[in-house]
C-alpha cells in the first residue's frame, strides 16, 4: 500500500475555505498516491524533487499590485485577477455581461449549486495525477465561467494569475462550462512581479458541449525562478470545437498537461504550443487526446527554441478508440537548440485501435540553418539579426494560431 | 581610351590568393584585378575553384584563406565579415539560392536595406520609397507580386530563384556583383530576363564578375575580360573572344599547356 510521503510542499499547505465533498474525497485519494520520480513514465524527463523540497507560504488575502503590459498582456478583455492565488476584487472587472456567469471559488460552489453539480471535479483525474489531487484537496480560490446556450461572447475573459511575493504556493482552479452553441475565448496568464521560488499548481476543467466553441490561450511569463504546473482537462461533445494555445516565454520549471476527451462526433480539436526557455529552465508539455467517437479531426503543433542549458520535454499521446473510425489526427513537434548544452526530449505516442484513420506525427530537433544565416549575411543582415529573423520565422507558425492580434504582438515582443 | 582607363576606380585586387577547405587546397595563387565599369567572366572546368572564389570573396566560414591579399575599394576585404562586405557594396548571386521558410522576401529586403542604412548612420527607408523601389526593381526581372511577398525562395522554380537573386541585387545597388553560375538551370527565356537585369544595372561606377562554366550567358552579358580558372589559378586572360574559343575548343588545349 502506497502512502504519500511527507515533504515540504505538503507541509506548507493547509486546507482552507469550504468543506466540500470533492475536496475531502480528493484528500483521501491523495493519501494513497505518490509524487512522481524519474521512474514514473510520464515524468521520466522532469524531476519534481526541487519543487517538493521547497518551503512555501499560502496566502488568503489579495495583495495590491500594479499590472503593466510588461508583466501581463493588456488585452481588450474582461479581466479577473488572482494575486498570490487569491481573488482580487480591486483589480478585476465586475461588469461582465448579464447573460454569463463569472464567479469565484469557493463562493461559486454555494451560489451555483445546480450548474456546478455535474461539472466541477467531474473530469479532473484526481486518481491518476497527484498534482491534480493536490489541487482538488487544497484549492481555495479560482474562477467559474458559465456560458449559457447560444451565447457568443465577443470579448475574451482574461484570467490573470500573478505572484507578488516569493515562496508563494497556490492551488488555483478554473472551471469553464460552455453550453450548446455557445462561444467563448479565455486567456489564462501566469506571471509574477518581484517574486521568486513560487509554485502555482493550476487545474482547469473545460466542458465544451454540443456545437460549442472554446478557445484558451495560456500565456506563461513567470519570472525566471518560478515554478508552474498547469493541467487542463477537456471534455468535448458532438460538433464542438476546442483550441488551446500555450506560450511559455519564461519560468524555471513549467509542466503543462493538456488532456482532451473527444466524446462526440464531428469535433475539431487543436493544441498548439511555443516554448522559449533559457538558462537552466525546464519546460515539459504533455498532451493527450483521446478520440472516443468517429469523424473527428485533431491538429497539434508544438515548437520550441531552447537556449543555454535549458531542457524541454514534449510528449504527445494520440489515442483512437476501437470504434472511432474516420479520425484525422495530425501532430508535429519541432525544436531549435541554440546551444550545445540545451536538451530536448521529444516523444510522440500513437495508440490506434480503429482501422480507418489518418494519423501522422513528426518531430525534429536541430540547430540553426547555417546556410540561411550566411545567405542573409551576404544581403547585409548581421549574424545576430539573421538569427533573430529565423527564430521569429520559426515561432510565427505557432504564434499565428493565436486569434487575437494584440496577444500575438505581445508574444512576439517576448521573443527577444 | 587610355585616359578613360586611368580614371577608372580600382575595385578589387586579388593577389596570390590561396584558400582551402579542411586539408584540401583549392585556390593556389589566384590573381585578378577588377575596375569600375568592367565586366569580368571567370570560366573554368568543374573543380577548378570557381565556387570557392565566390565563397571566399563573400566571406563564407568554411573556407580558410591560407595566403594572399584581397583589396576591395582600399579595404582589406578578408578582415570584413559577410554583412560588412555587403554594406560596402559587394553582392553575391548564389548558384543555389537558399530557401528560408517564414521570412518574407519583402521584409527580409527591408531589413537588409535598413541594416545597411544604419551602418552608414542613415534613418530607415521610408515605406513609400521602399515600395516604389520594389515596384521598379521587380519589374526589371519580371518578378510577380505573389513571389515578392512569399517566403524567401520557398516554392520558387529554378528560374524564379535566379530572377529573385537579380531582384535583390537591384534592390541593394551593389558596387561589385559576383554572379556564381547564375546561368545554371535556366531556360533561354529566364536567361534573357536575368541578363537584361544585369545589363540594365551596369554602370560606369559598378563592376560585375560572372562566374560560369558555359559561354552561353556571355552571349547576353558581354564581358570586357575573360579569365580561365584552372587548378586554383588564372591560367589565361583575354577579351570576349576567348570565351568563344573555349566554347569551340573546350578547356583541354589550355589545361594541357598548363600541365
Amino acid at each position: 500500500m502506497v502512502v504519500l510521503k511527507e515533504n515540504n510542499l505538503l507541509n506548507s499547505l493547509s486546507q482552507m475555505g469550504v468543506g466540500l465533498g470533492a475536496k475531502n474525497q480528493a484528500f483521501e485519494l491523495l493519501k494513497g498516491l505518490e509524487f512522481p520520480t524519474r521512474k514514473t513514465e510520464d515524468w521520466r524527463y522532469t524531476s519534481v524533487n526541487k519543487i517538493l523540497k521547497k518551503k512555501y507560504i499560502q496566502f488568503n488575502e489579495a495583495e495590491k499590485v500594479g499590472l503593466s503590459n510588461e508583466i501581463v498582456p493588456s488585452l481588450d478583455a474582461y479581466n479577473i485577477v488572482l494575486v498570490n492565488g487569491v481573488y482580487s476584487k480591486e483589480l478585476s472587472d465586475l461588469n461582465f455581461p448579464d447573460e454569463i456567469v463569472v464567479d469565484t471559488f469557493p463562493k461559486a460552489l454555494e451560489e451555483h449549486v445546480s450548474l456546478i453539480h455535474n461539472t466541477f471535479n467531474g473530469i479532473a483525474k484526481n486518481n491518476e495525477e497527484v498534482f491534480t489531487a493536490l489541487n482538488t484537496s487544497y484549492f481555495h480560490e479560482g474562477v467559474f465561467i458559465h456560458i449559457p446556450k447560444k451565447v457568443k461572447l465577443e470579448k475574451s475573459i482574461h484570467v490573470i494569475h500573478v505572484n507578488t511575493k516569493s515562496n508563494v504556493v497556490s492551488n488555483v482552479r478554473l472551471l469553464i462550462v460552455a453550453d450548446e452553441f455557445s462561444e467563448v475565448g479565455v486567456v489564462q496568464s501566469f506571471a509574477s512581479v518581484n517574486a521568486m521560488e513560487c509554485l502555482t499548481n493550476s487545474v482547469t476543467e473545460v466542458f465544451v458541449k454540443e456545437n460549442a466553441k472554446v478557445v484558451i490561450d495560456k500565456v506563461q511569463s513567470e519570472e525566471p525562478k518560478n515554478n508552474l504546473i498547469c493541467t487542463v482537462q477537456v471534455n468535448q461533445k458532438a460538433n464542438s470545437t476546442f483550441k488551446i494555445n500555450t506560450a511559455t516565454v519564461s519560468g524555471d520549471f513549467v509542466r503543462n498537461g493538456v488532456n482532451i476527451d473527444v466524446d462526440g462526433e464531428n469535433c475539431t480539436s487543436e493544441m498548439n504550443g511555443l516554448y522559449m526557455q533559457k538558462g537552466i529552465q525546464h519546460v515539459d508539455n504533455h498532451t493527450k487526446i483521446s478520440h472516443l467517437k468517429p469523424n473527428c479531426t485533431s491538429f497539434e503543433l508544438y515548437k520550441g527554441v531552447l537556449s543555454d542549458k535549458s531542457t524541454g520535454v514534449f510528449n504527445g499521446k494520440v489515442i483512437v478508440a476501437v470504434d472511432a473510425q474516420k479520425i484525422e489526427a495530425y501532430q508535429q513537434n519541432k525544436n531549435i537548440l541554440l546551444s550545445r548544452e540545451a536538451t530536448m526530449n521529444a516523444k510522440p505516442e500513437l495508440e490506434i485501435f480503429a482501422d480507418d484513420v489518418k494519423c501522422s506525427h513528426g518531430t525534429t530537433t536541430g540547430q540553426f540553418d547555417e546556410e540561411a544565416i550566411f545567405y542573409l549575411q551576404t544581403r547585409g543582415i548581421s549574424k545576430e539579426s539573421a538569427k533573430k529573423l529565423l527564430i521569429e520565422a520559426f515561432a510565427d507558425e505557432v504564434i499565428d494560431k493565436v486569434d487575437s492580434e494584440e496577444l500575438r504582438i505581445w508574444i512576439k515582443e517576448k521573443l527577444d | 581610351m587610355s585616359s578613360i582607363l586611368k580614371s577608372k576606380i580600382k575595385m578589387l585586387k586579388v593577389k596570390n590568393l590561396h584558400a582551402s577547405v579542411g586539408d584540401k587546397a583549392i585556390l593556389k595563387g589566384l590573381n585578378i584585378e577588377v575596375k569600375a565599369g568592367e565586366i569580368h567572366a571567370v570560366m573554368g572546368p568543374n573543380g577548378s575553384g570557381k565556387s570557392t572564389l565566390s565563397a571566399v570573396l563573400a566571406g563564407r566560414d568554411e573556407y580558410e584563406v591560407t595566403a594572399g591579399e584581397v583589396d576591395y575599394l582600399g579595404k582589406e576585404l578578408l578582415e570584413l565579415n559577410p554583412e560588412e562586405r555587403s554594406w560596402e557594396g559587394m553582392f553575391l548571386a548564389f548558384q543555389y539560392p537558399v530557401e528560408i521558410p517564414g521570412v518574407s522576401n519583402i521584409n527580409f529586403l527591408k531589413t537588409a536595406i535598413n541594416e545597411r542604412r544604419k551602418y552608414f548612420e542613415q534613418d530607415p527607408i521610408a515605406a513609400k520609397d521602399f515600395l516604389k523601389m520594389v515596384k521598379e526593381k521587380s519589374a526589371l526581372v519580371e518578378l510577380s507580386d505573389k513571389l515578392k511577398n512569399r517566403s524567401v525562395n520557398v516554392g520558387f522554380s529554378g528560374g524564379e530563384k535566379k530572377r529573385n537573386e537579380i531582384f535583390q541585387m537591384a534592390m541593394l545597388e551593389p558596387k561589385l556583383s559576383i554572379l556564381d553560375e547564375t546561368d545554371s538551370g535556366l531556360d533561354i527565356d529566364a536567361l534573357r530576363i536575368v541578363a537584361h537585369g544585369v545589363n540594365t544595372l551596369k554602370s560606369k561606377d559598378n563592376a560585375t564578375i560572372v562566374i560560369t562554366h558555359y559561354q552561353r550567358l556571355l552571349d547576353y552579358i558581354i564581358p570586357d575580360f575573360v579569365h580561365v580558372l584552372y587548378d586554383g589559378r588564372i591560367i589565361k586572360t583575354g577579351g570576349k573572344e576567348l570565351a568563344l574559343e573555349l566554347e569551340e575548343k573546350g578547356y583541354d588545349w589550355l589545361t594541357k599547356e598548363e600541365a
